[in-house]
Order: structure tokens, then sequence, then C-alpha cells
């Protein structure tokens, strides 16, 4: 018995929390003790007559003594049972979808195939080359691992509902387990189909967030200060490592520019849809009557490359680079630390500043950086191949588009302008709930993709 | 008897050491006449010279409480915007933008920590009782920030360095701050060397050193192959300019000498295969009206170049005749316009006139002539 015991303890203990508290479910990092559970139970032979002697079932069943009773159960299976077994029914043909639509062979001999290039003894010999190959071979694993992943969260789920079936009483702790990993499962899911929109070129990359108080003082400054903030919440929020790496204050309050730089895989395929102009509609902080105010701040979103990444050249002869002038007779007459560089791409008009360096060099180098990493995105939203057929004009209209609105007053609404998503929970997402919204754009992106795709 | 020894003894090395500390460059004579009389006195001044570290390399031994250091950086930002608006036109003003960018930049340079604690504080869950890790105690920082606006001390005195090209040099009170104008001398030399190899084998000098930044920028350009003689009369300046050679490990390729321009080049006649110098240029009658931060602070020695600012151009433009290989290439920096044509048509027409060829001006990227360029024919 003690033995028994010994062997039990953390089982049992998990079991209670588990029933007592369907949601610590979802807090439990895998399913690796529900594996350990379910090969017993998966037993052709097993039968409720048998469980009380199974030491692991009855470690379940002692702890639900504490948390249900008899009514409690029966009640749970008349509802829930079905639902749940229908959400698994659901799951399992999702999961069985994209498990066909992944081509799983062709992923397997990717795999195998960068395996054997990796072991090479020329590998490391470009060793650019090589990260890239470790790169994506890194991808297509953890692809593979996803894609067995859900396989296994549903056999579970599923093995549970069959068990379930098949006794005459219910384990309630079991069925809430199920639960709990169809929720888990549903999410994975959405988050993998999500990443599935996001095949753009850069999507995997950091992004750079640029923002840009528009005209209108200190109510505009302070509104660029808020949609930052907003940003940086997101970015904490999604796990991604956040920087402010240049930020000029307003005169009274907020900014009147930032540079965000996300780091994180996908950062930039979430977030470059929000690039355009955002609009706040409130009441004046800074108004003693506390007039309606609409203000506007612009965002730019670009792909945070590494400098070796970013290989386009340009004709040193399309670059306008101005550099922050000292002033008066310059040299040794003043000492002024402006370091700050613009650098303009005369073909297209497309212009990036870099201030945060402190020399003049490394800004300048910055800068061209990021100068290619945007000409490199716009040349892909048009479609075009080289940076010689990028149309200045179309760049202007697209990235001032104004894209939502945010209403603080008279009423409380956060709308989509693209994509007509909307809600009323201006707190949330001012404090970084920016997901529904980032979704929405993304299906709308793909939609719009596949109509032009089609008429093409 | 015995026991006034040691104090008479303290008190006489405490006025030796006091003229070191605060030479005052503006009573030496200009470079090249003085030198018999520099050359005298200079091994045991360099000797006593230890560079300063720079505030961002000091280590972080002051613990001090969050909600203090912002107290102080809230002081810092008001005293930074109470700084009148810079009117036009006017060198000689302080500007609350740049202000608030130096003052990121001082606390980067003194926290160990994300800066961002400071920074962003609206965005920190903490309630200030947490200690960051300073390398300057506060109350050196509330006394460098007043130094900075009170005192138009040069924020890069402030924290020590200068961020120039990719280097971060040391610099301090007796030594010219690199500007950023000068980056370009080395862009030149960078261009000339990938396009002809030949310069890449040969010796290089630069003169009035200072920092020792174009030495060290030429010498990275150069490659493994390339050697560098740097200059400088100023003991400071030697010390340095040899403690940045070696934060950079460029012993083996920059050889640090003390002296007036080609004196301590007396071996080298003829063997140069480059030349550079941005030398004192600025017109004596200037240096009362100079910026602030300029003419308080930074050496007279590296900023006066006589009545029209040509004194140091001239001995220059001699000395390349002299110390350049045929074929050799030089660059020196000038006070603008006026001047590079001076130089130029001195060239051109003195003694000098058949000594170099593509003899060009170059301007700055303020579109001002700030560059004389040629070759030794």
């Amino acid at each position: 018995m003690s033995m028994e015991l010994t062997v039990l303890g953390p089982l049992a203990g998990r079991s209670f929390a588990i029933a007592g508290k369907p949601k610590l479910l979802l807090l439990r990092p895998t399913n690796l003790p529900l594996l350990r559970l379910s090969l017993p139970l998966s037993l052709p032979n097993f039968s409720s007559s048998s469980r009380f002697n199974s030491p692991i079932v009855f470690a379940a069943q002692e702890s639900n003594l504490s948390v249900s009773n008899e009514n409690e159960t029966s009640e749970w299976l008349m509802q829930d049972f079905y639902t749940l077994r229908k959400d698994v029914e659901i799951a399992s043909a999702r999961v069985e979808e994209i498990r066909a639509s992944a081509n799983l062979q062709q992923l397997e001999q990717e795999i195998t195939n960068l395996e054997s290039k990796a072991t090479d003894t020329s590998f490391w010999d470009d060793r650019t080359k090589a990260q890239e190959t470790l790169s994506s071979l890194n991808d297509l694993k953890d692809r593979m691992r996803l894609l067995s992943e859900f396989k296994t969260m549903v056999e579970d789920a599923e093995t549970i509902v069959k068990l379930t079936e098949e006794m005459d009483s219910t384990d309630v702790s079991l069925l809430e387990e199920a639960m709990g990993i169809i929720k888990e499962l549903n999410k994975s899911l959405d988050k993998f189909e999500l990443t599935q929109l996001l095949s753009g070129p850069y999507d995997k990359e950091g992004a750079v967030v640029y923002i840009t108080a528009g005209a209108g003082g200190t109510d505009a400054q302070d509104w660029a200060d808020m949609l930052l903030r907003m940003y940086m919440r997101w970015g904490e929020k999604q796990r991604y490592k956040t920087k402010v790496v240049e930020m000029s204050n307003g005169e009274e309050a907020g900014i009147k520019s930032a540079t965000l730089e996300i780091e994180g895989r996908y950062a930039y395929g979430y977030i470059s849809g929000e690039k355009g102009t955002h609009r706040i509609v409130r009441q004046s902080p800074f108004n003693s009557k506390g007039l309606r105010q609409t203000s506007f701040s612009g965002v730019e979103v670009m792909p945070l490359l590494p400098e070796e990444a970013v290989g386009i050249e340009i004709p040193e002869e399309d670059l306008d680079i101005s550099f922050t002038r000292a002033g008066g007779k310059g040299g040794q007459n003043v000492n002024k630390v402006e370091t700050a560089v613009r650098i303009t791409h005369i073909p297209t008009g497309v212009a990036v500043r870099c201030t945060e360096e402190r020399s003049q060099l490394a800004n300048k180098t910055r800068a061209l950086i990021r100068l290619k990493a945007k000409l490199m995105v716009i040349a892909e939203e048009q479609r075009a191949t080289e940076i010689k057929e990028i149309r200045g004009d179309a760049v202007k209209a697209e990235w001032g588009q104004q894209i939502r609105n945010y209403v603080f007053h008279p009423y409380k609404l956060v709308k989509d302008v693209r994509t007509g998503h909307e809600t009323s929970d201006i707190t949330s997402v001012m404090d970084g709930d920016l997901d529904p919204f980032i979704k929405a754009y993304l299906k709308h992106k793909y939609t719009l993709a596949m109509a032009s795709a089609v008429t093409n | 008897m015995i026991r006034i020894f040691p104090s008479l003894r303290l008190t006489s090395l405490l006025s030796a050491a006091k003229p070191l500390c605060s030479s005052s460059p503006a009573k030496k004579p200009p470079q090249y006449t003085s030198l018999t009389e520099s050359k005298s006195s200079r091994p045991t001044k360099s000797l006593s010279i230890t560079p300063k570290t720079p505030l961002y390399l000091r280590t972080p031994s002051h613990a001090t409480s969050l909600s203090e250091v912002w107290k102080w950086h809230d002081w810092a930002k008001d005293l930074a915007s109470s700084v009148e608006e810079s009117s036009k036109n006017s060198e000689d003003t302080l500007d609350s933008v740049i202000l608030h960018r130096e003052l990121k930049w001082l606390i980067e340079d003194s926290i160990v920590d994300d800066p961002l604690v400071i920074l962003h504080r609206s965005e920190i869950a903490d309630n200030g009782e947490k200690n960051v890790k300073l390398r300057a105690s506060l109350e050196e920082l509330y006394d460098l920030w007043r130094q900075r606006i009170e005192k138009r001390r040069p924020f890069q005195y402030v924290v020590g360095c200068e961020h120039w090209r990719d280097l971060v040099l040391c610099v301090e009170e007796g030594v010219l701050i690199p500007r950023p104008e000068t980056e370009l001398i080395v862009d030149m030399v960078e261009e000339l060397v990938t396009r002809d190899e030949w310069f890449k084998k040969g010796i290089w000098a630069d003169l009035g050193t200072g920092s020792g930044a174009i030495a060290i920028g030429i010498a990275k350009v150069l490659g493994s192959r390339g050697r560098v003689i740097a200059t400088d009369l100023s003991p400071v300046a030697i010390a340095v300019a040899g403690h940045n050679v070696q934060r950079y490990s460029l012993e083996g390729m920059i050889e640090v000498r003390e002296g007036s321009w080609f004196e301590p080049l007396k071996d080298l006649e003829g063997k140069l295969v480059g030349l550079v110098s941005n030398p004192p240029y600025i017109p004596s009658d200037d240096i009362p009206g100079l910026q602030a931060e300029v003419g308080r602070h930074e050496p007279k020695l590296a900023l006066d170049g006589g009545i029209d600012g040509t004194d140091s151009l001239f001995h220059l433009c001699h000395g390349a005749s002299r110390m350049l290989q045929p074929g050799g290439f030089f660059v020196f920096e000038t006070n603008g316009e006026k001047q590079s044509k001076m130089i130029v048509d001195y060239m051109m027409t003195s003694d000098l006139k058949d000594c170099f060829s593509d003899l060009k001006i170059v301007s700055d990227f303020a579109g001002i002539n700030r560059f004389v360029t040629g070759f030794r024919l």
C-alpha cells in the first residue's frame, strides 16, 4: 500500500487540482502526464469492474470524492458529454484536414535533405548559408512537431471519449481533462492556421515600428505616445523582446516620434498590417474646456533585417544623403552632438531618418539598412521584381492610408476601416490586445490575395 | 627637522603637479616654433599622465534606488527643458532637443541595467524601491549634468568619450573632441587605398593626432599591413591617443610619437605614402567668440591657427613636400571657404609650385569647402 501511495502521490495531487479547478488545466505546459494515463486506459479488455484495481484510476477516483457528488456528475454527463464529443469530432476533422494539406511526406523528405546537407563537411564554409539552412531546418522540424502534437492531443481526447462511452460511471476529472485538451488544441490550431497566413518573405522576421505624431501639437504627441505603449504591451504579451531605440519627446507631453524594435519570430508578419494612419477621437486632456478633439499618428512597420540579409544594392547616385548641419562654420568651430542622417531614395521619394546612433557613420549605416528594408517591402507589396519598378506615388497613398479609428468619446469604439472589425473594449486594445484586429486583417489580406489571384 | 620633511615633499609635489592638471595651452606659442622648448620638458610630463576612464567603462559600484534615479532624471530633464530656445543663426545657445538626447546617452553610459527602467518609467510595474547599479554616484551625476548645462562643459568630456565613425574614443580636457566632419578624412583614405593597393603598404602619418581618431580610423582601413605614425605636441594628447590605440589593440600598427609636427618624423623624410592632419585652423580673432563648449573647454592649442588661421597649415604644406614619397597623398582639414583656397593658391604659387599634383578642394556634408587634398609629384 505504501508502495502504491508513493507512486500515486504526484498524480493524485494533479488530478485533484484539475477536478477542482478546470481552468488550471490550461496552464499545464505539456500533455505528457496524460499519455501515461491513457496507455493503460486504452487497453481493449479494460472494463469498469477492473478499474478499481488500477492504482492510477484509483487515484483519480479518490480525488474526486472531495470535489464532486453523484448529482453533479450526472449533470455533467447529460449536458456536456455530448458537446465534448462533438468538439472532439470537429477538432479531429480539423487536425485531419491540416495534416492532409501539410503534405507530411514531402515535409519529412525536406527535413532529411536538409539534415544530410548539415552533416556535410563543407557545410560551415559559407556561414550565412549554413545559418539559413539551419534556420529553415528548425522551421520544418517545428512544423513537424506541431503536426504530430496535434495528432497526439486529439487522440488523447478521443480515447477519453471512447472510454467514457464504454464505462458505467463517469470520471469527471478525465472529461475535464479532455475538455482542456480540446481548448488548448483549438488555440494551437488557430495559431497554426494564422501562421499559414504569414507566408510573405519577411513575415518571420522581427519588426521595426516607427510612430510619428501627426499635426495637432500636444494632443497628437500624446496619442503617438499612447500608440507606442500599445505596441510595447502587445509585444510583451507575445513574449517578444521590445526595445525603444529612439524617441523624441514632445514639448509638453507625449512624443514627436519613436522607433520601436520588436525581436521575435513572426513579429513582422503579425504587425505589418498596422502601418497606416491611426485616428483618435476624445475629449482633450490638454484643453481646459475638454473639447472633443481628433488627432492622428502615423505608424510605419518594416522588417528588422540583419545587415547581411539586406541584399539589394542601390546606386550611389540614387541616394540623397543629408546630415544634420552643425550650423555656421562647422568643423572645429562647433561642437554639437548632432549626428542625425536622412537618406532619400531619389527615384521613389522613399526616405528614412536615423538619429539614435551617436556617430554619423553609424547613423548612416543604420539608415541605409532601413531604407533598403523599406524598399524591399514596398517592392514586395507592389509585386515589383526590382527596386526600379517601384511607383513612388503609390507608396505615399498607401502608407498614409487611415486604417483604424479609436473613439474614446462620446462613446467607446475601436474600428478597423479595412476589415470592419470593431470592439467597444478600448481599454484592452490600448493595453495591447490587438490579436483580433491582426487576425481579422491577415484574413482580409489573404482573401484579397486569393480574389486577385482568381481574377488574374 | 625630519618630521617636517614629508609635508614639505608633499607640498612640493602638489605644486609641481598643478600646472600639469590645468595645463593652459593658450600660453604656449605656436607649435612649430616651440620645438626645443617642448622637447626639453617632454619625458617627465608624459610619464605622469594617466588617461581618465570614460564613464561607460567604469565599475558599476553604485547601487542606487530607482526612485532616487528617477528623481535625478526628472531634475535633469527639467534643467534641459529650461534652457532658452535656441535663437536663429546662433551657434552659442543650448538646444533642449539635443540636451534631451544627450541625457539619454548619459543614462545609457552610467547604468548597467536596461536604460528603459529610467526612460520608460510608466511601463515599469516597480514602485522604485528596486536598486539599479550605476557607474557613478548619484551625487556625481547631478554634478555632471550641472557642469554640462551651467558650465557648458562639452557632453563628450562629461561622459569621457566620443562616438566617432565606428569607434568609441576616450576624450578628456586637453584633447580636441573629434568632429563628425573629420570622419570624411578616413572615408577619403579608404576610397584611395581601395583603388590603389600601393597606399596600403607604406607608412602614413597623422599630425596633431589629438585623441588618435584619424590615425585609428586609417589603421583600420589600411588592414594588417599598414603602419601609421601619430604625433602630437601635447602630452595629454599623447597619453590619450596611446590609450585609445591600445584599446583597439592597434599598437602593432600605430606608433604614437610626442613632438611638434614633423619633428618626431626626421627618420622618415621622403618615405611617407600618406599624410593627414586636422591642424588648428581657427583665426585667433575668432577664438573669443566661439561656442562656449569649444572656447571655454577645448584646448586652444588644437584650435588657434594664428592671425588668419593658416600658420600650421602652411607649415604642413612645406612638410608634405619634404616628407612624402613621389605619388604620396595628403589631406588637410581647414576652416573652409577662403582658407582652402588660400592653401591651394599657396601650394601652386610659392616655392612649392612644382611639388604637387591634383590639388583639390573637397567639401564636407554641409557643403563647406573643408578639405584640401593632393599628391606629391
